[in-house]
């Protein structure tokens, strides 16, 4: 098997390594979204699983649960999964003050043992953190990892050493530091690495142990002279979380190619290290509330500003937008985000209110909207 | 509870306070657009993100639900949210009114020609879309966006069991001391901004008369709750209650203290000479969730219909239980702190309460997907039978008329008059 195949292999299959890791007496944390840092959680000896949605998982469990709030469907599959057992072999799960429809999942699971008690769920911390990056947020969010910490040591049973903590960077600064040699890859002139491939190359980073991907990553780096150039118009992908690969196929199936996204499961997710600075834990705390701002932050103008920024870096012919029917977090930025990118020259589409699982209607519309738009750049 | 003996007089519609709320309401606002036009500084915040700090800085405050609520009474909700649609935002979420008013520029159509430039919109970490609606409408005006976080929606570690009846003296125990730690920062940092944009001095004493006159605002609501929750038939019914709302907009001030007062008042003479509201009241309801604006003549259908009496919603109580707090070590912007980083406005175990308190017999909301939703299941865990009603407290549109009553007829006969007469007989058996 090939280093691409075996990404492939863990894309498909999210928990293998994870239930692998427990067969040899490990333990699991699931974690939701890009903020809660993995280094502590590696540091501390477990494994961080990030939580993933599933379009085909259907939501019938989850609804049991709603409250008069928004929903949006990739993160109801997400609980979905949580309560119909996919997610059995979890420890612990902690859930960090993300969007509302993640955080609220706090709220939420906390009722499963008065409404289904026989649903069984792993132990659940809640990660506070702000959605401000003012000076008194990041001594508030450095103080909240710091009880992420403690609570981290309750679970293991004992201390995280500081050279602990300094390995696990190491190894996640190595981890970005691959993952950009692919985001470079793939916004080269021509394209080495298709979006379709990039989505998967980076997602596996979420679900396999770190040194373990660190090596796919270098083996398939090794051979990146031979890795075949792609052709196809040059597009930017803004919009909702991307935990599955339908409108990357439907894309690159159009005769473009995916140069770079805003997106938390993709070229977000790794595009910034932590910087080593005099305090290690607020270098940590400052990386995941401060770099490459997730929709869910203030003020709008750093979202506008990372995006352009983005978009131009990776000389996309044109940008696509892609949300989520319900997703008022995205739906409400995309208006000044398509303002600015059209303002640097880049022509935009917008798809709104799309479906988290295409039908093959869905997808033909798409087909059709994009080969249009692409017509035009 | 009112005296059985007496014959029981059907009240007059209008609660004669709530004809004083009405009155100051148009006072403050002329006086408030006066202001405006004069240039004075103003703000422009959420319910329940910094009001009370505007207060005692005698800076105009338009709260954002107000507003929208203004703008929809003038019937242009429509209008606007195709304004906003033109500029792609076509969600359709009731708070954007105001921006889509901003961002037509055509102050000639506006509801009372719109607002001008404000000194800062307070941006809200409330919701997700509340930050960003907050954020594009100073983007829009070119004003500050003066950012908070904490506030009534931000997660909380489990509530304490009974937290109603701790928080107001022992709010300190209740809330995590980093979080009032951190909302009296942001305070700080929003008073020294408005104190350095205005040229207006804060003043301890006046945010002390402030809170204390939010005490004593809240207490009479809470007064006025308990006589109503225990009134058998009720004496003044949730539509009512709502009227009187308003007053919670002018907290803080002697005149909210003072009408609140006068709606105890009555509320009092009507138990004593037994006015109340429905004199052949059979069924009591609890209205679950935000208002229900759109549709009063649903109130009074299943009154006359079936004898329901809607006694009982989260706002009316909300005001009596969630937001007095006791000032404590002489100082009130860490009890105010207390209030806007901590409401229990959606707790489960406070819904069941007032429900009960209210001795009431069904709880009615809003459907939210194709199953019963959470509230719904606990509150039928508690024994309180729930009905889903499709629809939402925005758009009278997605009324449904017909498909409603039918609902609300099956949930009476099917499950609230089975209930009644089960506990009837359960009674005499005994
Ligand atoms: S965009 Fe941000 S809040 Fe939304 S799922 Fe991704 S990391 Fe979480």
């Amino acid at each position: 098997m090939t280093a691409y195949e075996r990404i492939v292999k863990h894309y498909q299959q999210r928990n293998l390594s994870a239930l692998e890791w427990k067969k040899n007496g490990g333990k699991v944390i699931g974690y939701f979204c890009n903020n809660v840092p993995e280094e502590l959680i590696m540091a501390a000896g477990f494994f961080p699983l990030r939580i993933s949605g599933d379009p085909w998982e259907g939501t019938e469990t989850a609804e049991g649960y709603r409250m008069p709030y928004p929903v949006v469907a990739f993160v109801e599959t997400m609980m979905n999964k949580l309560l119909t057992g996919k997610y059995d072999f979890l420890d612990y799960l902690v859930i960090p003050h993300a969007r509302d429809p993640i955080w609220r999942l706090w709220t939420q699971l906390h009722f499963v043992s008065e409404l289904d008690p026989q649903i069984k769920l792993p132990e659940i911390y809640y990660y506070d953190n702000l959605h401000t990056t003012f000076y008194t947020s990041s001594v508030y969010n450095r103080d909240r990892t710091i009880e992420l910490k403690k609570q981290l040591e309750k679970w293991s049973g004992k201390k995280i050493p500081a050279k602990a903590l300094k390995k696990a960077i190491a190894i996640t600064n190595e981890n970005k530091r691959l993952l950009k040699e692919v985001a470079a890859l793939r916004s080269a002139d021509p394209p080495r690495i298709s979006g379709l491939e990039a989505l998967q190359i980076i997602g596996t980073s979420m679900c396999m142990p770190k040194e373990e991907h660190n090596r796919l990553l270098t083996a398939y780096l090794q051979d990146s002279e031979s890795l075949p150039a792609h052709n196809g118009i040059r597009l930017f992908v803004e919009g909702s979380p991307l935990d599955n690969l339908q409108f990357y196929e439907v894309v690159e199936s159009c005769g473009a190619l995916v140069v770079a996204e805003d997106n938390c499961w993709g070229n977000r997710y790794s595009d910034v290290p932590i910087s080593h600075t005099v305090n290690l834990f607020q270098s940590i705390v400052d990386r995941y509330l401060k770099k490459s701002p997730c929709p869910r932050m203030f003020p709008l103008q750093k979202r506008i500003d990372y995006c352009v920024q983005k978009a131009i870096e990776s000389k996309a012919q044109g940008a696509l937008f892609h949300i989520y029917v319900g997703d008022n977090l995205q739906a409400w930025e995309a208006p000044e985000e398509i303002k600015a990118l059209r303002a640097n020259g880049l022509p935009v589409a917008y798809l709104k209110k799309q479906p988290y699982l295409l039908s093959d209607t869905d997808k033909e519309g798409l087909r059709t909207e994009i080969k249009e738009f692409i017509k035009t750049l | 509870m009112t005296d059985e003996k007496k014959p029981l007089l059907r009240s007059e519609k209008k609660l004669k306070s709530a004809a004083l709320v009405q009155a100051y309401q148009k006072e403050w606002w002329n006086q408030t657009q006066e202001r405006l036009r004069q240039g004075e500084p103003y703000a422009i915040c959420m319910a329940d993100d910094a009001e009370d700090i505007f207060t005692a800085f005698d800076i105009p405050v338009i709260v954002i639900p107000w507003w929208s609520a203004m703008i929809s009474a003038k019937r242009m909700s429509e209008y606007y949210g195709n304004v906003l649609a033109a500029h792609g935002y076509d969600m359709d979420q009731y708070g954007s009114l105001g921006l889509g008013v901003t961002l037509d520029h055509r102050p000639e159509i506006a509801p009372w020609g719109g607002l001008p430039k404000p000194l800062v919109i307070m941006g809200t970490t409330m919701s997700d879309h509340a930050l960003k609606i907050t954020d594009l409408w100073a983007r829009e005006y070119g004003c500050t966006c003066f950012t908070t976080e904490l506030n009534y929606n931000t997660p909380t570690n489990p509530y304490p069991h009974r937290w109603w009846e701790k928080i107001r003296d022992h709010w300190d125990q209740v809330i995590e001391p980093h979080k009032i730690d951190l909302k009296v920062q942001e305070l700080k940092g929003l008073i020294r901004f408005l104190e350095v944009h205005t040229g207006k001095e804060f003043s301890h004493a006046k945010l002390t008369e402030v809170m204390n006159l939010v005490n004593e605002q809240e207490d009479l609501w809470a007064k006025t709750r308990d006589l109503i929750a225990q009134s058998s038939p009720c004496v003044v019914t949730l539509p009512d209650q709502l009227s009187m709302y308003p007053a919670q907009w002018h907290r803080g001030k002697p005149q909210g203290r003072d009408i609140i007062k006068a709606f105890y008042e009555e509320t009092l003479e009507r138990v004593h000479t037994g006015q109340v509201a429905c004199p052949r009241e059979k069924i009591r309801m609890m209205w679950l969730g935000v208002g229900l604006w759109v549709n009063t003549a649903f109130f009074q259908y299943f009154e006359e219909e079936y004898g329901v009496t809607f006694v009982a919603s989260i706002y009316t109580s909300i005001a009596a239980d969630g937001y007095a707090r006791t000032i404590k070590n002489n100082d009130p912007l860490r009890a105010l702190a207390s209030r806007f980083a901590w409401l229990g406005v959606q707790e489960t175990e406070w819904l069941a309460h007032v429900a009960k308190q209210h001795h009431c017999d069904g709880v009615v909301g809003f459907q939210c997907g194709p199953r019963p939703q959470l509230w719904t299941r606990y509150l039928e865990k508690q024994g309180l039978p729930v009905c889903e009603i499709p629809g939402n407290n925005v758009d009278a549109r997605q009324w449904d008329d017909v498909n409603i009553r039918n609902l609300m007829k099956d949930f009476i006969e099917k499950r609230i008059l089975p209930n009644k007469k089960q506990a009837g007989r359960l009674k005499t058996d005994d």
